[in-house]
């Protein structure tokens, strides 16, 4: 189980396709943002023009007139091109965020269809690392870095455009940008990525042994582990500093050729220029105008080249979220209905790992309405065979049915209304109470989930709440003991009532001494329903109709607790043990 | 560039926030002139581009002079390079600075963390010392890193201000007036802006948060249902924060224009009137262009010293959210002359609950409150928040013995025990000269060894999530039996783990501690059945000693804790 492989990555062609498919998706948006952008950026255009005919007329004498007649041009087409990029700024964001809610939203709908063996393998961390990092920076890339691009590239074009329409010959100057330009950025692209990826890993390093120290601080005193503390802090400090000198030579040595390949236009502009102008070939309006332009062209290359590496690290964010729906489903809808209740597990055997099966052929035949626990030493199999029995995982060979029925051809909304499963991890969702008991049966009333709550001993507790069933719990709600998480489990089971029920060590965080108390008000209100347990306490075995004990991947024993006592096996030492007698 | 971070962070004034970013400006002074000096050459050479633009149009083009135009065209290349070469300095001095401030924050946070040790989570939420490494620490970063470019801005300010007035008084008194003018203009702007964008902030955070906690909460839902539910929800946050979203794009688009508006006004404005001028002869077209750069140049000062004020606010806040956490002392205090410390074997007592801990032995305290025996273990360990002077050891006080002798001799083991990140052999054998095998055969962790690819090598990840409740609660078992200390407290150590591991570990754990002393507080009948001797507590006070079966057999409360719902079955 604690082998690792990670969730797919989409590939680079598929994230085009899909960001071909979004723009599609709102032709009007997209093409009325960009059109806006076009003209604002046109409008900025006519400022260097304007300069460099009032400069002409200077220089060959004018009147006052003539120049306020400039500068009234000069400020409408100020006015203009501010009322333009209002507008079009809005309208682009619009789109973003509009993008954004649809892709966070698919992304999600997908993990929640995800089959649970494979979140498991790639361990949570990697979804909640997508969910939450992958989703912000996608978030920045769009909502920033992708509209200051599109406007960077739209006016660079532009500009480069209009200081071509002065003459043909401004064209030479600009082409000194060019060996600077792509040699230091290719140069730095092929290392930035990686580089602001180690830094990154590198800062959340130093956070998490921060909230490691600081979450165990109490550990860290009772294991005299303060020094060790400190020196892991400064080594991740010193990691960091390592990735941060390496990100910062690589911008040493491309920010002054990007520098270079911004100053050598402008310079050459005014060269080439002054010397066509003494030549008598262009005027100094023209000279002028143009050496503006090249300047102009500065601000938005230097954005589209800063931009670059933000959306290199958007993409590959976009990639990461696009590949949770790769994941392949691993259940088969068959359409077939079952003719029964009783559940079935006919020589199953799985695997986590190929080649090293946990479960070795095993053979359960359940009665309907029978409550069987299932017991034995950690690492047997028990889970594993709840989890088949619950229908999460297909078995490797073999079969587990109810009425005929392989689980896994079930829908999964059908499935729930046939088999249950409750583990001993208590999440506890941010939301109401009420919410946390209904989740798996919207609309139940208020009678229902008290009565739920009830079942499982936890009305004393739900009664002292100032908001009773509309109290907030979960992360940053009120606070509930892991028993009590464990009780809302169980209230939720309680409501969903389906016909099989697999409880694996679901009591076991509740104190024993309620624990049992529970477990016997919760068997009344599930008479006739089947169960099979894993009991993490022996009273639970006891209690049962049958009890299996798993070793090893196979059912060792099976019967009656007073049967296996009675046989003297494995069961029975522990039980004597336990009960003190040993 | 010197080396980070600093061996020893120092001591810092944390008297106030506004002292604490002057203690820390005073460690880093010679960087932090350093990014000051280039910041000012670097900001300069862009302000005098204009001048010289200027006058390569004027002398150069316009004279049709091609000396001249060569020596301005090399001038203004000088200058770029010049600007190039400060400007990259700037950044690694900024950045440098940058990153002194955040580690000697993270160096200062850690070291605190460490020297408040249990006192911690009972003096301010966790929550709130890890945003410092989260989020407070950019904060005062940014602070050391923008002071090179803001001494900048104010030079570079000045002197295109004393070039225009040589120029032009009138156009000079346009740019001195003006420009912090049009600073004080933005400011109310910015007012609503900052405040819908932090609803927006705090609803995609929460949009965030919800999305964690489905991924945390899928297992669940796989068992029972509901993920429709929670995608409806998720659907309606994520709708929600677009609008939010969309409201704050309305004003800060706004604000886009007005960034292109106000500024451009200045450059129509400067441009009339030097223009203006151009027509009577009182400056040069050269002059006009030059004007029309200096304008435009204008606005990079601007938004450097609006950026200093904004940062230097944030910072602030951060610095004395800093401060707070600094300013806090442990609860356990260091006595000022440590009595020496008791011989080897010596016996540990409580005189408040009576209980007697004989050396050499394995010890098991029973209680019929849960929490009784938690606050007792708390207080054999010297951990409890409240300092007494009722446990001694060997006669001797906990209280008058120095804090390292205690942790040294007495290791508490309880069920908040943390499990660090790291190699599982390193994390098992904390202090380096443990038995990692021995131990974790005795918490029967066997099995969890076998599960991992690279075995003792594998990588724990934070906290130990990767392994399951009873497994990380085995693995801090078996952290606790390697460090082998001479006496040891073990909180409920098997409170998670099925009855089969229960049983090898109550086996295995005596012959461990063969001739170390050990207490372990438990109700289990498999653990107290395999332990020296039972200390029985009823409301905080031992009311009988010995051996399970004795206990079982002669004290009716004590059968009723241990095997009490049993008994009323059979």
């Amino acid at each position: 189980m604690s082998v690792t492989t990670r969730l797919p990555i989409t590939d680079g062609k598929a994230v085009r396709r899909y960001v071909g498919q979004v723009a599609h998706r709102h032709p009007r948006l997209l093409w009325t943002a960009l059109g806006l952008h076009v003209l604002a950026a046109l409008t900025a255009l006519a400022a260097p023009r304007l300069l460099g005919g009032l400069v002409e007329s200077v220089e060959n004498g004018t009147t006052r007139s003539h120049v306020d007649e400039i500068v009234m041009w000069l400020a409408l087409f100020l006015v203009l091109q501010s009322v333009l990029t209002r507008y079009a700024r809005y309208r682009s964001q619009v789109m973003g965020e509009l993008v954004l809610a649809e892709l966070r939203e698919d992304f999600v709908a997908n993990t929640l269809a995800l089959p649970v063996g494979i979140v498991e393998a790639a361990g949570s961390g990697d979804l909640l690392t997508r969910t939450g990092s992958d989703i912000d920076q996608l978030g920045w890339s769009v909502r920033w870095a992708l509209p200051e691009w599109t406007i960077a590239v739209v006016s660079a074009i532009l500009t480069f455009a209009a200081a071509l329409s002065v003459g043909w010959w401004v064209f030479l100057p600009c082409l000194l940008a060019m060996p600077p330009l792509v040699v230091g950025l290719r140069w730095y692209l092929a290392r930035a990525k990686d580089g602001y990826l180690a830094e990154t890993a590198s800062y959340s390093q130093i956070t998490t042994t921060l909230s490691e120290t600081v979450e165990g601080s109490r550990t860290v005193e009772a294991l005299g582990l303060g020094a060790k503390r400190v020196e892991l802090c400064d080594d991740d400090c010193a990691k960091s500093f390592e990735a941060e000198k390496y990100t910062l030579h690589l911008r040493t040595v491309f920010f002054p050729s990007m520098e270079l390949s911004y100053l050598l236009p402008v310079v050459g502009t005014l060269l080439f220029g002054g010397w066509l102008y003494t030549r008598g070939e262009v005027s100094l309006a023209e000279v002028t105008t143009a050496t503006l332009y090249v300047q102009m062209l500065i601000d938005p290359v230097d954005r589209i080249v800063s931009i670059l590496d933000e959306l290199q690290l958007g993409a590959a964010s976009l990639a990461r979220l696009l590949g949770v729906a790769q994941v392949p489903d691993d259940r088969e809808v068959s359409g077939r209905t079952p003719s029964s209740e009783k559940l079935d597990a006919d020589d199953v055997r799985f695997s986590y790992v190929e080649g090293r099966d946990v479960l070795h052929g095993i053979d359960l035949d359940v009665g309907v309405g029978e409550r069987i626990a299932m017991v034995g030493p950690s690492g047997a199999g028990k889970s594993t065979l709840g989890r088949l029995l619950a229908g999460i995982h297909p078995p490797r060979t073999g079969a587990v049915t109810v009425g005929d029925v392989g689980l896994v051809e079930l829908p999964l909304g059908d499935l729930r209304g046939h088999v249950a499963l409750v583990t001993q991890e208590h999440h506890v969702f941010v939301g109401t109470l009420r919410e946390n008991v209904v989740l798996a049966r919207p609309g139940s009333s208020d009678d229902a989930v008290r009565d739920a709550l009830g079942a499982v001993d936890a009305l004393e507790w739900v009664d002292l709440l100032p908001a009773g069933l509309d109290t907030v719990v979960g992360s940053g709600g009120r606070a509930v003991t892991a028993a009590q998480a464990q009780q809302i489990a169980l209230a939720r089971l309680v409501l969903a009532d389906p016909h099989t029920l697999v409880l694996d060590e679901a009591t076991s965080l509740i104190d024993p001494r309620a624990a049992r108390h529970l477990e016997r008000s919760l068997a009344a209100v599930l008479e006739g329903r089947t169960v099979i347990a894993i009991a993490h306490r022996l009273f639970s075995a006891h209690d049962a109709d049958r009890v299996a004990v798993v070793e090893d991947g196979l059912i060792a024993e099976f019967g009656s607790h007073d049967d296996l006592v009675a046989a003297g096996g494995s069961y029975a030492a522990l039980w004597e043990s336990w009960h003190g007698k040993g | 560039m010197r080396t980070l971070p600093v061996a020893d962070p120092g001591t810092p004034d944390h008297r106030s926030p506004g002292r604490f970013l002057w203690w820390l400006a005073r460690q880093q002074l010679p960087t932090l002139a350093g990014g000051m000096a280039f910041g000012i050459v670097w900001m300069s050479c862009q302000a005098v581009m204009p001048a010289v633009l200027g006058r390569a149009i004027d002398r150069g083009v316009a004279d049709k002079d091609q000396q001249q135009l060569l020596f301005w065209a090399g001038v203004m290349l000088l200058i770029g390079l010049l600007q190039a070469v400060t400007g990259i300095m700037r950044h690694r001095f900024a950045v440098t600075n940058w990153l002194t401030a955040s580690y000697r924050i993270v160096q200062l946070t850690t070291r605190q963390s460490v020297r408040l040790g249990g006192s911690l989570p009972r003096k301010v939420s966790t929550g709130e010392v890890i945003a410092i490494g989260t989020t407070d620490l950019s904060h005062i970063g940014n602070v050391m890193d923008v002071t090179a470019r803001f001494a900048g801005a104010i030079v570079s300010f000045l002197l295109v201000s004393a070039i225009l007035l040589s120029t032009s008084v009138q156009l000079g008194l346009v740019v001195l007036i003006g420009v912090p003018l049009l600073l004080l203009l933005m400011g109310p702007l910015l007012k609503p802006l900052q405040s819908r964008s932090a609803t927006e902030r705090q609803m995609r955070s929460d949009l965030s948060n919800t999305g964690t906690d489905i991924v945390s909460g899928l297992r669940v839902l796989r068992g029972i249902g509901g993920e429709g539910v929670f995608l409806d929800r998720y659907r309606r946050e994520s709708q929600a924060t677009r609008t939010a979203a969309v409201n704050v794009a309305k004003l800060q688009s706004v604000l886009d224009a007005l960034q292109v508006f106000l500024p451009g006004v200045f450059v129509v404005l400067v441009v009339w009137l030097g223009a203006r001028s151009a027509v009577t002869g009182d400056i040069s077209a050269g002059e006009l262009v030059a004007f029309y750069g200096y304008s435009a140049f204008l606005m990079l000062p601007l938004r450097t010293a609006t950026e200093f004020a904004n940062k230097l606010i944030r910072g602030r806040v951060a610095a004395s959210r800093v401060c707070r956490v600094l300013a806090l002392e442990p609860d356990v205090v260091e006595p000022t002359s440590p009595a020496s410390p008791p011989a080897p074997a010596s016996e540990l007592y409580d005189a408040r609950s009576g209980l007697r801990v004989r050396p050499g032995l394995l010890t098991a305290v029973v209680s019929d409150q849960p929490d009784d025996s938690a606050l007792l273990a708390d207080r054999l360990g010297l951990c409890a928040a409240e300092q007494d002077d009722e446990v001694s050891l060997g006669g001797i006080p906990l209280t008058s013995l120095r804090h390292a002798d205690i942790r040294e001799r007495i290791m508490v083991s309880d069920t908040g025990a943390a499990l660090f990140a790291g190699r599982l052999a390193d994390r098992i054998d904390e202090r380096g000269n443990g038995d990692v095998e021995k131990a974790l055969f005795t918490a029967s962790a066997e099995d969890i060894l076998e599960g991992l690819p690279d075995g003792l090598d594998s990588v724990v990840t934070e906290k130990g999530r990767s392994f399951s409740g009873g497994q990380r609660q085995r693995l801090v078992l078996a952290r606790a039996l390697a460090a082998d200390p001479e006496i040891l407290v073990l909180v409920e150590p098997t409170s998670a783990v099925d009855a089969h591991t229960e049983a090898r570990v109550a086996a295995r754990l005596r012959a461990h501690r063969d001739g170390r002393t050990t207490v372990v507080t438990t109700v289990s009948p498999l653990l107290l059945d395999a332990v020296d001797e039972v200390a029985f507590m009823v409301d905080g006070r031992v009311v009988a000693v010995g051996t399970h079966a004795e206990l079982l057999a002669d004290v009716t409360a004590y059968r009723r804790v241990v095997v009490r719902d049993v008994e009323a079955v059979l």
